[in-house]
């Protein structure tokens, strides 16, 4: 008899197992440089408004980071403070999009229209997961998740409808979404598909990254704005467990800041 | 643009004015109202856009409630 919910990992085959800590761990990754930009863009906002946001964007991201940690050291073992603290910058799975510095207004709009949004995509395929773990937390993610779409979406109008501003916008969307196809990865990836089957996610990746796209789209073609298609043609050299083509990760400079190495002396024991 | 941030705390309570954000279009506002003014544990909160506040006193003047 097929298991329908899974209260652990017990009973569930080891590519399910696999395949979600794999998409958690990218989740919380992505989520961990979500908030380390949106805290950056605290300062420099071409509004007040958006500094206070960003802000609270930051914090929520944050406080994802720490349910996904939670769930991924009861049921994979994970240790938070590992994940985060001594991992090799090659070894996150996040969005590549966030590797680098936001560097600009329209590449932080992309980052939160773009990458938030995908996250958010994924997390909404867990909602009503037969892995009951995640579904606990799901709901509140989303909860908080629809102020960062608002935002995201405000800002890409807005943007877009000023003519020195919707080129740059163009290109930032362009490569945020490029980022996030390599994210969700091949239509063929076992563990996406193992998990589909075991009704631990209720659409897979490929599906999902063409929803994204559809809604992007109609929402660059409302704005006025061309959105080229992004999926890479091949997939060549792509790891399930970092979500990348490549062996790099986000800078150095990012990394540091992430675990506050220039405070290492003074972190409590 | 305008907009104008209406919360209640509890179901019982009545809806109150909480103030006021300024945003380029509903999304925005509705973001920026939720993250500027989370000192409460909202059950319900809206925006109205000031532009469609109908004023009824004689000189009745926007603003109404400040900004």
């Amino acid at each position: 008899m097929v298991q329908t919910e899974f209260e652990s990992l017990e009973g569930m085959s080891e590519a399910c197992a696999r395949g979600l800590g794999n998409l958690l761990w990218a989740l919380a990754d992505t989520k961990l440089l979500l908030g380390y930009h949106y805290g950056e863009w605290t300062f420099g906002t071409p509004a007040l408004e958006a500094a206070v946001a960003n802000c609270s964007l930051s914090q929520t991201e944050l406080g994802h980071v720490r349910l996904l940690h939670a769930v991924l050291k009861k049921h994979w073992g994970e240790d938070p403070e590992l994940l985060i603290e001594r991992r090799p910058a090659a070894e996150f799975a996040n969005v590549t999009f966030l590797d680098q510095l936001v560097e600009d207004w329209a590449a932080y709009v992309a980052a939160n229209a773009v990458v938030d949004l995908a996250a958010t995509r994924v997390l909404h395929t867990l909602q009503g997961s037969a892995f009951k773990p995640i579904r606990m937390s799901v709901d509140k993610m989303l909860d908080e998740e629809r102020h960062h779409l608002h935002h995201g979406r405000g800002w890409f109008r807005s943007l877009a409808a000023r003519s020195d501003g919707a080129k740059r916008l163009a290109e930032a969307t362009r490569d945020a979404l490029r980022a996030v196809a390599v994210w969700l990865g091949p239509a063929d990836d076992a563990g996406d598909r193992a998990l589909v089957a075991a009704r631990v996610k209720a659409a897979s990746n490929a599906d999902l990254f063409a929803a994204l796209t559809q809604d992007l789209t109609a929402l660059a073609r409302e704005a006025g704005l061309p959105l080229e298609p992004a999926r890479p043609s091949s997939f060549g050299g792509w790891d399930a467990r970092t979500r990348r083509m490549d062996a790099r990760g986000p800078a150095d400079e990012i990394v540091f800041h992430l675990r506050g190495s220039a405070n290492e002396l003074f972190k409590l024991s | 643009m305008i907009y104008e941030v209406f919360a209640r705390r509890s179901h019982d309570e009545e809806l109150k004015h909480v103030g006021s954000v300024n945003a380029a279009d509903d999304d925005l506002a509705k973001a920026y109202a939720w993250t500027l003014y989370d000192e409460e544990s909202w059950v319900e909160m809206c925006v109205v856009p000031r532009d469609s506040v109908i004023p009824i006193t004689p000189h009745g003047r926007i603003p109404l409630w400040g900004n």
